[in-house]
């Protein structure tokens, strides 16, 4: 959940009342660019993409203009612009209209909570405007405080002085940015990124900051989010269908998020632990469909609930279903071992049989009677299986999941439909 | 903000050693300890403790208890009642809902001054909140691990607090020893103490950190505390990506870092929570050089087993962490603290292949578990067969369903459309054991349905006889003679089943047919050894010693005829009856694909099979000795089902492939689903007779509740598309239907139709009168385009042209519908229905008697009515035994509110 760019950002730091730049959306009117032109002298034409992105000037995806033309245009080149970043690509849809603010002084300013602290942690630079790893530590501050009291004046200042920062910017800066800290904290968000503030001259030579550009992450765990009023589609960049149904039953009691790693893939995974949905997506590469947390005791009805989309989006494409996870401390294995073999049977009955294999990796209170209910379920639909306790390798039971997906791939898929009477291959 | 605590640390930190985190003097007290999670793990925390939670806090709840094997935990509405009531503790546990948790252990610290330790096992808290309790406990020296967590465990002290570390029997993973763990994730800290025993590695402290982006107690702290617990003479981190936790933290005891999760730097977009998950510098891979570095090596063990040293070693696999730990110790001149438990080698504990052949490294056979594992799987084994939920079965079926788009149904997950080009001895087997049976099986049904047919001298032929001499549709003259074979007609049969199912459960057979089977230790009991002997009033009885006969002249393989040859006596038919059942019951119900009670059923449909197809033969066609002139022993000896219904259809034996169509006829009507009206009279007899007590439910009358279902409207009607053949080719001198050199114009004969046909529809629309219906022609479903098929009829159609068949009553059904469109009668060019289908096969089968006036339109009538109670006996038999299995008794009602009255 991060939102980047000044056309969220502008509306989110007006609730703190922290200076930001003049903005216009994708919708603006030829006659709004060319009077942000006429006001400012220059505009700035960046691309909008949902989510994260990060390293857009770095890629050329910052358009610069003083005429309407050249606005148009470069609206035109990045209006759909795609940008790849390590692994990552996002596709842009829109582009803002950003004024150009004339400045000296350009700030980098950020609060994320970091781990080496264990605390809210400011970093602040009078060098902004560029790559923050491209700086000298000493030009950075990096100041963990005190969530209680939260970030004060003092703090900044302290800061500023700590690394030499000229004298006319302190007093704006000490005024302004603790401002964030209360949009941070408040809001749900998890960081803030300002980079960069730029140091406007105003009246008499007074600097103000004005935020150039912004980032931010959320919190989907904290309700305050909810404050902001945000529309759902800003977060919906990558979130797949499935994603977006089986996510809406996370709640506090099992089950975190869950994620598809290969749509493509050919082993349908539900993983109980962290520790072991870490492993097996690890492990299975990919062949695996999803990445899911779906430990913390569920009920039935909630298993079987999450079971049903999971059948729904996957099964077809599936060679096998692979319930694993180590030995469970509290969450009963009865309990979701009934409600996915509940749901598996009536996935056959409403959708017709696929050919399956189920390998089984699991421990905890009541196993085997677990067990043996899916191993009824497994037999009255007429699919193999191996179910293993939790004395064989987690990592070994993984492996054998992968032995039977490619026995699979070989030709058990067709045999196992010819098994079950059905014609049906992928 | 914080405290002063230990020296040298730049936070609050309290705990001095890991032997200090979990003590037999740490009294606790739990938040929302009446709460869904903890009501289940924290008596067994409190009992494996002996007893050291002190009240538990659940407002709303003050004066109830938590009861536990080691005595009732008070309950308190807060924290301050339970201090007031003289309770005192240092350790508390937070088990509140996120939105809690913040306001929980504010109230711990504030209400309680010998508070020392918080443990919240609480997940998806706010950042916010957790930001929040950091600044809390260390601006008030509170030590806090967590959140989302499992607690901490000492197996030295047998204490665990907060969650469930260990399961429901954390003595069997907290083993003591000399390993201490701390684990990001809850259930691996379990987890890899049990993989520790398998190397002999018992353990000490066992902390589960959480891995929120704030883990209040993390790996410095716990270096920190290995180092001053002597207990512990090595540690086992297991971390995932995100974080600087780990980071330049130094251990002054061996140390086995396992880090998982290089998948997630892998990713082509962001995913999962954004605090714990991997940012700049914190992969999996960076973490793993952390490590490495630290100590001295270079590479993971995983991957490289020779790479650890006497400071430790990187694993990215769990698996891997006892064969590493094993390896430090051993350069640090140290012995595993007991004798391995088990190993971690690949143990399926419960397996079936359904059959399948599958490769030998994915056939992995069956491991015996560790007790007490093994005791609930044999107990488990016991169970015999499937078993299934009951449930309201109104409408629905596990047996059947009809696609609504297709319209084509599947019978036990098999299309009618491949039944019909299946050996029709398979599909009459279907419904009883849910699967295509193989050769050996099938020439089983064949004998003991040939050897039922002939009813010669038994009551259920004079029945049969007298309803069809009444004038009665073949569906009554059938449900005539299905009345008599009622329970006591079978009980023998089926108590010869259930015996053997006894003898039998739990010898290892797997397959029947399997004649190297050593069944020598197996035996009839004096009170069991009766029962399956012929009487003296079957003296005369020739078929049981014809039944034999017939299996080893098919060769057939029967474990259970074998053991009966071996068993002294002249068996009786009804004891051959039950063996040659159970022979292809047996895979299934041992696989569990059917439940014990349809296997023991079998015999009393197999009988109902064979009297229902004979009594559709006319009594004075039943000889002793041979049935329509045909001697028993070739019928039994070689005749397949489809040669049976041949024979009960047109009077002859089949030459070539002549039974082929019956085949085909019966396959495609064996069912249309729950919904059709002979389900329906099935799963109504049986909803009526109680099938919650199923050995009350009489199958013989729910095959009557089917038949009486059908008549001359369903079941009937398939005579209407031969009257409509018979009036364009009664007169038309046609000899042989099969010959595509008919010498017919099939397109002047449909055209002229398609004429006549859209005259009488004028004259109709003229007089305001309903035209007639033309059986064959066009469906509801299959409609609106410009040409139109019915899947099924092109299924049969194609199937028929491959083998070379012609049907010339087909073809002109074909003609028919593009008369019809050329000659604007049609819109669109209507489908050619199944119906035209079975109407085209059946009258080219009796053609040749039809010209020669061996046959009557009466008797080509009953032809069609009499094949489809042949297919539907069969969908039938597959609803009554799966309403048997899972319904309810008189679950077929309909509400008084849905009912209607018409005035």
């Amino acid at each position: 959940m991060n939102i980047t760019g000044m056309l969220q950002g502008s509306k989110l730091l007006q609730y703190v009342g922290f200076p930001t730049t003049e903005v216009l959306g994708p919708s603006a009117s030829e006659q709004e660019i060319q009077d942000l032109i006429a006001r400012h002298g220059l505009v700035f034409i960046k691309p909008v993409f949902k989510g994260g992105v990060g390293k857009k000037g770095k890629a050329g995806l910052i358009g610069k203009a003083r005429d309407l033309k050249t606005a148009l245009a470069e609206k035109e080149r990045l209006y759909f612009a795609e940008h790849r970043h390590g692994n990552a690509v996002a596709k842009a849809n829109g582009v803002t209209f950003e004024a150009g603010v004339p400045a000296e002084h350009e700030i980098y300013f950020a609060i994320t909570d970091d781990t080496r602290y264990r605390a809210p942690t400011m970093t602040l630079t009078h060098r902004g405007g560029v790559d923050i790893e491209e700086l000298d530590k000493t030009e950075i501050a990096t100041v963990p405080f005190d969530s209680l009291t939260g970030l004060k004046a003092f703090v900044v200042a302290n800061a500023l002085s700590d690394i030499g920062a000229p004298k006319e910017i302190i007093s704006p800066l000490v005024q302004e940015l603790p401002k964030l800290w209360e949009l941070m904290h408040h809001y749900g968000m998890t960081t803030i990124e300002l980079n960069p503030i730029r140091m406007r001259p105003g009246k008499g030579g007074r600097l103000t900051p004005v935020a150039c550009d912004f980032k931010c992450g959320f919190d989907r765990d904290d309700p305050r989010v909810a404050r902001l009023g945000l529309p759902a589609h800003l977060f919906t960049s990558d979130v797949s269908d499935f994603e977006q149904e089986v996510n809406q039953l996370r709640t506090h009691q099992g089950q975190s998020d869950v994620f598809v790693i290969n749509d493509k893939g050919t082993i349908l995974a539900p993983t109980f632990g962290g520790g072991a949905n870490s492993l097996v997506t690890e492990v299975l590469g990919d062949a695996a469909i999803i990445s899911s947390d779906f430990g913390g005791n569920p009920p039935y009805e909630k298993m079987k609930s999450v079971a049903s989309i999971c059948y729904r989006h996957f099964l077809k494409q599936s060679n096998v279903l692979f319930i694993i996870g180590g030995k469970s401390n509290n969450t009963d294995i009865h309990e979701t071992f009934r409600g996915m073999g509940d749901a598996l049977r009536q996935h056959f009955s409403d959708h017709g049989p696929t050919p399956l294999y189920v390998v089984v990796g699991r421990g905890g209170p009541n196993l085997v009677r677990g067990m043996g209910n899916l191993a009824d379920t497994c037999d009255a639909l007429g699919l193999p299986y191996r179910f293993f306790g939790f004395d064989s390798a987690i990592s070994e039971v993984v492996n054998y999941a992968k032995k039977v997906d490619l026995w699979m791939r070989d030709g058990g898929r067709a045999e196992i439909a010819r098994s079950l009477g059905i014609k049906e291959t992928v | 903000m914080h405290v002063k605590g230990i020296e040298g640390f730049p936070y609050y930190m309290g705990i001095r050693s890991l032997a200090d985190i979990a003590t037999p003097d740490d009294r606790v007290v739990v938040l929302n300890a009446m709460g869904g999670e903890s009501r289940e793990v924290t008596p067994t925390s409190h009992a494996f403790s002996g007893g050291n939670v002190v009240y538990g806090v659940s407002p709303g709840r003050r004066g109830q208890v938590l009861a536990t094997p080691a005595g009732n935990i008070p309950i308190f509405n807060n924290v301050r009642e339970g201090l007031n009531a003289g309770h005192s503790f240092n350790t508390g546990v937070v088990y509140l809902p996120p939105s809690g948790v913040r306001d929980g252990v504010a109230e711990l610290v504030r209400v309680n001054p010998d508070l020392k330790k918080i443990v919240i096992i609480t997940e998806k808290i706010a950042i916010h909140d957790a930001r929040e309790i950091r600044a809390m406990a260390q601006a008030n020296g509170i030590d806090v691990i967590g959140g989302n967590c499992l607690g901490v465990a000492d197996s030295w002290n047998r204490v665990r607090i907060g969650g469930a570390l260990g399961g429901d029997h954390p003595e069997e993973s907290l083993l003591k020893g000399s390993v201490a763990i701390f684990s990001n994730s809850g259930g691996f800290t379990t987890t890899i103490a049990q993989y520790l025993a398998t190397a002999g590695w018992g353990t000490t402290t066992l902390i589960s950190s959480g891995k929120d982006v704030y883990i209040h107690y993390a790996a410095r702290d716990f270096a920190y505390g290995l180092a001053n617990d002597d207990r512990s003479a090595a540690a086992v981190l297991y971390c995932e990506p995100g974080g600087y936790y780990e980071y330049g933290v130094e251990f002054d005891k061996p140390v086995v870092a396992c880090i998982v999760g290089r998948w997630k730097s892998r990713l082509t977009r962001a995913v999962g929570h954004a605090g714990a998950m991997a940012g700049s510098g914190d992969r999996a891979e960076d973490k793993e050089s952390w490590f490495q570095e630290a100590f001295g090596v270079a590479g993971s063990f995983s991957d490289d087993p020779t790479q650890f040293s006497a400071k430790g070693a990187v694993v990215t696999n769990i698996a891997d962490i006892p064969a590493a730990l094993t390896a430090v110790m051993d350069l640090n001149g140290k012995t595993p603290d007991f004798a391995p438990r088990g190993n971690l080698e690949l143990k399926p504990w419960i397996a079936n292949d359904q059959g399948l052949t599958l490769p030998p490294d994915i056939a992995l056979p069956p491991v015996e578990a560790t007790p007490p594992y093994n005791a609930q799987i044999a107990a488990l084994k016991t169970q015999i067969g499937a078993t299934v939920a009951r449930q309201t079965m109104k409408d629905r079926s596990g047996a059947s369903i009809m696609d609504a788009k297709t319209q084509v149904t599947r019978v036990h997950g098999h299309s009618v459309l491949d039944l019909a080009v299946t050996p029709l001895e398979a599909v009459y087997a279907l419904p009883l054991v849910h699967e295509i049976a193989g050769p050996n099986d099938r020439a089983m049904l064949d004998i003991a349905v040939a050897s039922e047919v002939n009813l010669v001298g038994d009551p259920a032929l004079t029945a049969a006889e007298a309803a069809r001499e009444a004038g009665n549709s073949p569906n009554t003259v059938m449900a005539a003679a299905a009345a008599i074979i009622g329970p006591k007609r079978v009980d023998r049969a089926l108590d010869c089943t259930r015996v053997l199912i006894d003898l039998f459960a739990h010898s290892g057979l797997r397959d029947a047919a399997d004649t190297g089977f050593d069944s020598s230790g197996i035996s009839l009991s004096a009170e069991q050894a009766p029962l399956f002997l012929a009487t003296e009033a079957e003296a005369d009885d020739p078929r049981p010693e014809a039944m034999l006969e017939a299996v080893r002249a098919r060769g057939g393989q029967s474990v259970f005829l074998d053991f009966l040859d071996r068993t002294p006596g002249r068996k009786s038919r009804d004891a051959i009856l039950a063996a040659i059942a159970l022979t292809f019951a047996w895979a299934p119900l041992m696989r569990k694909k059917i439940t014990r009670l349809t296997a023991e059923s079998l015999p009393w449909y197999l009988r109902l099979y064979g009297v229902m197809i004979g009594a559709s033969i006319p009594a004075r066609h039943h000889q002793h000795g041979a049935l329509w002139g045909i001697p028993r022993e070739e019928r039994f000896s070689k005749w397949t089902m489809a040669d049976l219904c041949f024979l009960a259809i047109t009077g002859r034996k089949p030459v070539g492939d002549e039974a082929l169509p019956v085949q085909i006829l019966i396959g495609l009507l064996i069912s249309n689903g729950p919904g059709s009206i002979t389900a329906q009279g099935a799963k109504g007899a049986v909803a009526a007779d109680g099938p919650q007590t199923p050995s009350r439910v009489q199958i013989n009358k729910a095959m009557i509740g089917f038949l009486t279902h059908s008549g001359y409207s369903h079941g009937g009607n398939g005579y209407e598309g031969i009257a409509f053949l018979l009036d364009h080719f009664a007169a038309s001198g046609l000899k042989n239907p099969a010959d595509p050199g008919h010498g017919l114009d099939l397109k002047s004969m449909a055209r002229q139709f398609a004429r006549d046909y859209k005259a009488e529809k004028a004259a109709a629309k003229e007089l305001g009168s309903a035209v007639r219906a033309l059986p064959g022609v066009h469906h509801p479903v299959f409609k609106d385009k410009p040409v139109n098929h019915d899947p099924r009829e092109r299924f049969i159609a194609e199937f028929m042209a491959e083998r070379g068949h012609y049907n010339v009553f087909h073809e002109f059904y074909q003609e028919v519908v593009q008369a019809l469109y050329a000659e604007g009668v049609s819109r669109y060019v209507f489908c050619v229905n199944v119906d035209a289908v079975i109407a085209a096969l059946l009258l080219a089968l009796l053609w040749d008697d039809y010209r020669d006036g061996k046959l009557t339109n009466r008797d080509l009538e009953n032809a069609a009515f009499t094949v489809f109670l042949y297919g539907r006996m069969i969908g039938a038999a597959a609803e009554i035994d799966d309403h048997i299995n899972r319904g309810r008794n008189m679950d077929t009602r309909t509400p008084a509110a849905n009912c209607g009255y018409v005035v």
